[in-house]
């Protein structure tokens, strides 16, 4: 804005550039302030600013009253930064709003798996081994049997076959205080090596348990390392110790035959009804489970098409009764008998093993739901996520991402780095194999090792993964009912038999079937979002309440101090700087002399204000130029005959205006 | 005359503004007002006075812009909402208890006899393992009246486009829909509830209400908190679906219970028997207690929001109210006490309050109604309606079903019925437990059975016992209510804060931009009036040489005292030494001030 120093541009500048300046100082003549001095800029300011206080402070007579005025103009401004500060520190906060919508609701996708993952009766050929010495350890520790003809033939065969199982993994009995453990396999005795490992509680009473049942995981290529798990009960440890050897086991059958070992929907689904019709095993999708076989999505949403209810109530939604084929059951891995269900949205992978519910046989269970559509703010208001795309953390499922599929991937990525190979329970990476022993024999320690960190938080997994901004969540009422009632047991289980069609002979068991109802309860669906609680506009509009309510600033006042405090003063300071540097230098040059003249130029310069530079006075500084008194103004004083004209002028109007205005 | 006195003077007042030009009117304006930005135009040098007018158009345009903003805000109507979570004395919820099967079979036994008797031969038949070569061994012979109207069929769907329908007791049927199943288990029912819906229909209420269960049999013991209460605090309600229901603090006749306790020790206990012995085999096939918790005086829709409880088993069900409070219109579409929804509400024969479901239902069986031409037996009738059965309208149940799985009609319920803005639900934990245990067995079963009858047979089971607790969590509410996020308190002090921040102006700085715009119409009022003076004199004397002097030259010359009139040679001023004179109003204003007694003076 300011053109260069006169100094300058004059030494630089021939004769026509000098002329060019000369005319631009003429038609651009503001140049700098116009005060000469700080004091009588702040002076200016005060008397001149638009804020509230500052005028009071110069106006004010008295040294008390000024120094109230001070003190309060101050306050004032501290007032005012405090506050604004505040409101800028709570820009970034959220509103909660929770609408609630009465429609048409789409129907959740609903997953149905077996408890129990394979037919027992398919699996024998591969669980044989397994099975046996699993019965041979109950006997050997606990003295249990079946039946003796059965122990007897086991025992028999455990001399001539080898055991790959107890090799690996011996199940081992230890006697907590001498540290020795016996094994089962040779039965001899020896000292552990290792840490111990209390599997299911940290508190075990070592004083009545001097035996604990547990086993002993070695790292395969440095024997002396080793940890031991240990369990309180026996059946922890059996079903622990029978799980890794079956998931080993899992592991090294192909996909397309575990899915024909497991059932099929013919087998799990009775009947099936949803919304007042009748459907069937078309309307669900199999996806497979490493844990639970084959589950049976209903409504998956994979025909293109999602299902939605419009009419809340129990005969609306989805009615299913499950076939539990309750004498086929692993009597090893699963104990429990039922089925799990759950309910989930149609891009989201059903975490069954944590999340589902549990159905009983026997009964008919009701599921009631109600749906709540959560919504957050991503950043920066909160540390969540949209699409999982900012996560550096690969998706293994092909669903929409959540924080449990984030820390499945994670760790089974862990995995595949450090152990080399996959877990069972969870998806392949690509290039990554399931472990077994065949190839992997190290696997089972590397992943109790790397299991136990990520349960301590040691992998990272648990700061890498965030939870995602939106969610659907059903929250379920479950209740359970008597079915069949006692005396519509009959027909009920004779024309379901008959359902189950000519090829099963027998008469179906109670205990073999359950019902499952779900159902909206309303058509309510609640719909909580967070909401920016400032925008811009009102952060303005805060601001200014507060610069108008202290000091009645607004954003010119605060130009006005940019102008004065910092481009006015800096230009006078660097101007008194100037002189100063002029006049120490024509002093070196000229000597004494010279020194007067200069500190004569400077005198002049403060007293004649026309006079600081040779710039022309500007509008605010001519006001204060007293009038040169040498020279009156070449003017006649005004002639009184015009405003006696335009007086008359409007005298005489007025009849006509009048008439005007009354028109 | 005084009028006009008055209103010449009046007018004086009014012409006086505070310039005769708009030059001197806006440079009036801005060197007086209080907004900040003007006042700098014109006290600045020209550069400064360049940039200050733009900034002052910038910041006026950015007040009006944000303005408008912040007024769509408003007229959004957002809500912000609250959530509190807390124990406080509340009203304990209604409690309404029925059985999941609707008649005593022993009482309805004579009047389905026929059917049962239908149902049996057809299962015979369908279970046969070769349907199509059965021998004729029915000893009775059946009536087929009920059949012919709704018969059952097997349909074999092997192939697919043709699929063969078998009709189980060949019977002839033309011109008919089928309902198809997968499973035959759910065929048989579906068709028995049609069947007995159709019979129990033509049976009036009071002896409805007798056949179904009674208080006394049902409700075995009862405690609220530490006082007894016995089937006589049950308000009794005949619902269709599952016949007698007893209600518990339905807050109808008397004033609603509190309860000012969390624990089950201060809830409602209740032992309740279902003689699962007399179910009706074909009707119902899942057994237990149907209960649900809701609001005082409203009807209780069992078959949405109900749950079960098992016999045999101990029921506990913490309860944590939800409320949901909402502000009516404008700022969400729910209604206050369903006054404003365009569906006649059937429900308000029980004296309930407006509910969706009442809504949806009354709506349902209004469309019943105009189509089928007769109600449906599950909700209530309007009036001068009756309910569908076989022999009055024979086609009542295929029009039904037409109804019932049609989109449109569901469609247009949803459509026209409004949620409540207050929504109160009761969330439930239930847990369940075996009960009575093996050993206290046998003396509850006595005990329980000798107050009911007086009579030391055990007339009670295992399959037909539950026991209730319902009682408050610690937390016992969560309420989320809603609160305008936009008055007209927070419009103002924004668009206050606004004007403030940008230009430093307020109310009153609008109404003197006001008061410039109505003189600066004076002005022009005064300009067309001179001029048309102007022009009706220099008709008169065209004779002068010159032009007289325009309005704006007078004004100028009487406001600037070193104007003057162009004179056409006139010799050009000598240079002026030094500073040109200030061409502004500093000096203008004592002659001005002079004039001013003058001028009016001369006004009156």
């Amino acid at each position: 804005m300011a053109p260069p120093g006169p100094e300058g541009g004059r030494a630089a500048t021939t004769a026509p550039g000098k002329k060019i300046t000369a005319r631009l100082k003429r038609t651009l003549p503001v140049r700098g302030p116009q005060a000469p001095t700080l004091s009588e800029l702040m002076r200016w300011y005060c008397l001149n600013t638009n804020t509230h206080g500052c005028r009071r402070i110069v106006v004010s007579r008295g040294r008390l009253r000024r120094l109230l005025w001070i003190v309060l103009t101050l306050s004032a401004v501290g007032l005012i930064l405090w506050q604004c500060a505040e409101l800028l520190m709570n820009y970034y906060s959220a509103s909660v709003s929770v609408t609630v919508q009465f429609q048409k609701l789409p129907f959740p996708a609903v997953t149905i798996c077996n408890i129990n993952p394979y037919k027992y009766s398919a699996m024998k050929e591969y669980l044989y081994e397994l099975d046996k010495e699993t019965k041979k350890a109950l006997e050997t520790f606990y003295g249990f049997s079946e039946g003796k003809s059965k122990v007897r033939r086991s025992v028999d065969d455990w001399n001539s076959t080898g055991s790959d199982f107890f090799e690996q993994i011996p199940l081992l009995k230890v006697e907590d205080f001498s540290r020795t453990a016996t094994e089962l396999h040779s039965g001899q005795k020896r000292k552990i090596e290792g840490s111990v490992f209390h599997k299911d509680s940290s508190i075990v009473n070592s004083g009545d348990s001097n035996d604990i049942i547990g086993f002993q995981l070695c790292d395969a290529n440095n024997s002396s390392e080793c940890a031991l798990y240990t369990f309180s009960s026996g059946v922890n440890a059996i079903q622990e110790w029978y799980k890794l050897h079956y998931m080993n086991i899992m592991a090294q059958i192909p996909l397309e035959i575990k899915e024909k070992l497991s059932y099929s929907a013919e087998d799990l689904l009775l009947t099936c009804f949803f919304d007042g019709l009748s459907c069937d095993k078309r309307h669900f999708t199999r996806f497979h489970h490493p844990l639970h076989g084959n589950c049976y999505t209903f409504n998956s949403g994979e025909s293109g098409t999602i299902l939605s209810t419009s009419t809340g109530g129990s005969e609306y939604g989805l009615q299913v009764v499950l076939y539990i084929d309750e004498a086929d059951y692993n009597p090893f891995l699963v104990t429990s008998t039922g089925a799990k269900i759950m309910i989930h949205d149609q891009n989201e992978y059903p975490f069954i093993e944590d999340i589902g519910t549990e159905i009983e046989t026997a009964a008919a269970t009701s599921i009631g739901m109600h749906f709540t559509q959560s919504r957050k703010l991503s950043k920066p208001y909160s540390d969540c996520t949209e699409t999982g795309a900012d996560i550096p953390v690969e998706n293994l499922y092909n669903k929409s991402y959540s924080l449990q599929i984030c820390l499945h991937s994670c760790f089974q990525k862990a995995m595949v780095e450090s152990c080399g190979c996959a877990q069972y329970a969870q998806p392949l990476p690509a290039g990554a194999e399931y472990c077994n022993y065949k190839k992997n024999p190290n696997w089972m320690y590397c992943y109790y090792r790397l299991h136990e960190k990520f349960v301590k938080e040691q992998l990272g997994c648990q700061q890498i993964c965030k939870d995602a901004c939106s969610f659907k969540e059903w929250a379920l009422t479950t209740s359970i009912a008597q079915w069949p009632s006692v005396v519509s047991e009959d027909w009920m289980l004779r024309v379901l038999s008959w359902d189950k069609g000519q090829k099963l002979n027998k008469k179906l068991n109670k205990t073999d079937l359950a019902n499952l109802m779900v159902f909206y309860k309303d058509l309510n669906e609640r719909y909580i979002s967070e909401n920016p609680a400032n925008t811009l506009v009102i952060l303005l509009s805060n601001f200014g309440g507060q610069l108008g309510l202290w000091m009645s600033c607004s954003v010119v006042c605060v130009i006005e101090i940019v102008e004065v405090f910092f481009i006015d003063s800096l230009s006078i300071v660097l101007r008194h700087q100037w002189q100063r540097a002029k006049k120490w230098w024509s002093g070196r040059q000229q000597g004494r002399a010279a020194r007067a003249t200069a500190s004569d130029v400077e005198r002049q310069g403060h007293e004649n204000h026309a006079c600081v530079d040779e710039d022309l006075p500007t509008f605010t500084t001519a006001l204060r130029l007293p009038l040169p008194q040498d020279s009156p103004l070449p003017r006649t004083p005004p002639p009184n005959y015009s405003t006696l004209r335009l007086e008359t002028a409007f005298t005489e109007q007025l009849p006509d205006t009048l008439e005007l205005s009354q028109h | 005359m005084n009028l006009k006195k008055y209103l010449v003077r009046a007018l004086h007042r009014l012409q006086k503004g505070p310039g005769y030009t708009y030059k001197e009117l806006l440079v009036w304006y801005c060197d007086n007002t209080n907004t900040h930005g003007p006042k700098r135009i014109i006290k600045e040098g020209p550069k400064k006075k360049l940039i200050w007018f733009f900034l002052t158009l910038l910041f006026a345009s950015l007040v009006f812009w944000q303005w408008g903003i912040l007024i769509n805000t408003y007229l959004s109507y957002n809500v912000t909402s609250s959530l509190s979570i807390g124990f406080k004395t509340m009203k304990f919820p209604a409690v309404t208890i029925c059985n999941a099967n609707p008649f005593k079979y022993s009482e309805v036994k004579p009047l389905l006899k026929e059917l049962d008797r239908l149902i049996e031969a057809a299962l015979e038949r369908i279970l046969q393992p070769t349907p199509g070569n059965s021998t004729e061994n029915v000893s009775l012979p059946l009536d087929l009246e009920l059949w012919n109207q709704i018969p059952l069929v097997l349909i074999d769907e092997h192939d697919k486009d043709n699929p063969i329908i078998l009709d189980i007791f060949e019977t002839n049927q033309t011109n008919c829909t089928y309902r198809n199943f997968s499973s035959a288990a759910q065929a048989v029912t579906e068709w028995y509830i049609l069947q007995s819906t159709s019979i129990l229909s033509k049976v009036p209420l009071h002896e409805r209400i007798r056949m179904g269960y009674q208080a006394e049999d049902m409700i075995l013991a009862c405690l609220y908190g530490a006082e007894p209460c016995n089937y006589k605090n049950f308000t009794q309600i005949y619902h269709p679906d599952h016949g007698n229901c007893y209600i518990f603090n339905w807050g109808m006749d008397e004033e609603a219970l509190n309860s000012s306790n969390p624990g089950a020790e201060f809830g409602l206990k209740l032992i309740l028997d279902i003689s699962q012995q007399d179910y009706i085999p074909y009707l119902s096939s899942a057994a237990g207690a149907r209960l649900m918790l809701h609001q005082q005086k409203s009807f209780p829709f069992l078959k949405d929001q109900g749950i079960y409880a098992m016999a045999g088993t101990e029921t506990s069900i913490g309860v944590l109210v939800d409320e949901l409070e909402r502000m009516g219109y404008p700022y969400s579409d729910c209604t206050v006490n369903g006054s404003d929804v365009p569906v006649k509400n059937l429900y308000s024969q029980y004296n309930t309050s407006y509910s969706i479901q009442a809504c949806l239902r009354s709506c349902f069986q209004n469309h019943m109604v105009e189509i089928c031409g007769c109600g449906h037996y599950m909700f209530p009738l309007p009036e001068g309606v009756n309910y569908c059965n076989n022999e009055d309208n024979p086609g009542w149940a295929y029009c039904y079903s037409s109804l019932r799985s049609s989109i449109k009609q569901r469609q247009i319920c949803i459509d026209s019925c409004k949620e409540t803005c207050n929504d109160t639900q009761y969330k439930m934990t239930i847990s369940m437990a075996d009960w009575p245990s093996e050993a206290s067995e046998d003396w509850i079963f006595h005990i329980l059975s000798y107050e009911r009858d007086m009579s030391t047979n055990v007339t009670l089971d295992r399959n037909g016992i539950i026991k209730l607790n319902i009682y408050f969590q610690e937390y016992n509410y969560r309420t989320i209510s809603e609160s305008a996020a936009t008055t007209i308190v927070w419009l103002l002090s924004s668009l206050g804060g606004q004007f403030g921040f940008w230009m430093g102006g307020s109310v009153l700085c609008l109404i003197e931009f006001g008061e410039i715009i109505i003189d600066s119409l004076w002005i022009t009022v005064i300009n067309v009036i001179s001029w048309c003076k102007g022009l009706k004199q220099r008709r008169a004397r065209a004779r002068y040489p010159d032009a007289p002097p325009t309005v704006s030259e007078l004004v100028e010359a009487h406001t600037n005292l070193g104007f003057q009139h162009e004179p056409v040679g006139a010799p050009a001023l000598p240079p002026e030494p030094g500073t040109p004179p200030p061409n502004y109003d500093s000096l203008r204003v004592q002659p001005l001030d002079t004039l001013g007694p003058d001028s009016d003076a001369d006004a009156e």
